[in-house]
């Protein structure tokens, strides 16, 4: 059963209710919310996704409330909790769906110390999958967008999940968070997107949500190795250069990135070192994503 | 003056002219160039005179002792022994 097997009403019920279970990827949340600010924009986006049964176990128990108490007359605002607990200040009323988003990344990156995380988008076409490890404003989540409306799976926008038995990647397809120019660069390249609300003024500037592809969500319990790590970095007008780099540097570059290679010991060592040596390493500046897209497509053996 | 390791099971990964060393006691990542990583190999086994590090780093190095620069196997060996990868002692411990 998915979302959208639910009408909007018994989805806004389920919600404010005793929560709803969803699953994206290897994780299970329970997400309870009394917001229509919330469920208005969350369900359509989060229509495709498998509903499970409370019987299962549940990663985590999150919600995207009123304040309590009096402050919810007072002030219409968003609260963010874990487990009942509220990590952060107050948001917006009309943010909640991105703060619940960004809420779900903070639970991720906190808590999911069972799997290496690195910072990275990843994509993934005929068993061959591409790690983007980046830093904020590299135009990562834009070039991720592109590949998965051109054939590519999306693995996932933010976490490159790696699993310690095996190495292998575990997708965690989610909505993409698309930032400021990237919304209208992505509804330029591909009318057909679906693209979620823009909410204006966040604490992240403008923020619209793509959702993925039915058929990355339907997948996401398909792993995938990954095949090559490459370092993007979109500057304004530069010609396109795919250049290899040592294997030393893409291990300090991934080691750098991730979200929990000090927790996970010689684990991580071993991890990040077992990923590059499997993989070939780039870097790509990119201006242009049809460009970047036709370099990309030309790695991947009989992608077309 | 002889050198001792001062850190067990390292983990080791090769690639171009870097080393990269897992240290497990303390949970550090160490990038390393051929010189500093020769000195902490010759004495991954035990103890060794500090003379015979340099010698076996210079010749690992296709160099004689002489060719060796002073200042930088000197300043890779104390460098290893901030990180605590590697200990100063007198010889009696080499003679034990």
């Amino acid at each position: 059963m998915i979302v959208g097997d639910l009408d909007q009403q018994e989805f806004a019920e389920g919600l404010s209710g005793v929560g709803l279970c969803i699953q994206f990827g290897p994780f299970n949340l329970r997400i309870h919310s009394n917001l229509p600010t919330f469920t208005h924009v969350a369900y359509p986006l989060y229509a495709p996704y498998p509903l499970f049964p409370a019987s299962q176990l549940i990663d985590f128990h999150i919600q995207i409330t009123s304040p309590p108490g009096l402050r919810r007359w007072v002030r219409r605002q968003a609260c963010f909790a874990l487990d009942g607990h509220f990590p952060f200040a107050p948001y917006a009323v009309d943010h909640a769906f991105p703060a619940l988003e960004w809420g779900i990344n903070w639970c991720i990156a906190t808590r999911a110390h069972h799997l290496l995380m690195l910072h990275a988008a990843g994509v993934e076409r005929n068993g061959h999958a591409i790690l983007f490890p980046a830093s904020p404003g590299d135009g990562k989540s834009t070039l991720c967008t592109a590949l998965i409306h051109s054939g590519w799976r999306l693995l996932s926008d933010e976490f490159g999940l790696v699993r310690p038995e095996d190495g292998m990647l575990l997708p965690l397809p989610r909505v993409i968070p698309l930032k400021n120019q990237s919304i209208e660069v992505i509804r330029q390249f591909r009318p057909q997107a679906v693209i979620g609300p823009e909410f204006l003024g966040t604490r992240k500037g403008t923020v619209a949500h793509v959702q993925p592809p039915l058929e990355s969500i339907r997948r996401a319990q398909e792993c995938a190795r990954a095949r090559w790590l490459i370092f993007p970095r979109w500057i304004a007008d530069a010609p396109l250069s795919l250049t290899p780099i040592a294997k030393s540097q893409a291990f300090l570059l991934v080691a750098t990135n991730a979200f929990n290679y000090e927790v996970l010991d010689q684990a991580s060592f071993r991890l990040v070192a077992q990923l590059v040596r499997d993989c070939d390493c780039f870097t790509l500046i990119y201006s242009n994503l049809d460009e970047a897209i036709s370099t990309l497509d030309q790695l991947a053996p009989n992608c077309q | 003056m002889v050198l001792l390791p001062a850190a067990k099971a390292l983990i080791w990964q090769k690639w171009d002219d870097l080393y990269l060393v897992y240290q497990p006691s303390s949970a550090e990542t160490h990038v390393f160039n051929e010189t500093s990583a020769l000195i902490l190999a010759s004495i991954e086994r035990g103890p060794r005179p500090l003379a015979s590090v340099r010698e076996w780093t210079a010749d690992r190095l296709g160099l004689s002792a002489d060719d060796l620069v002073p200042e930088e196997f000197d300043l890779a060996v104390t460098r290893l022994e901030e990180l605590g990868l590697l200990d100063r002692g007198d010889d009696t411990i080499a003679a034990e």
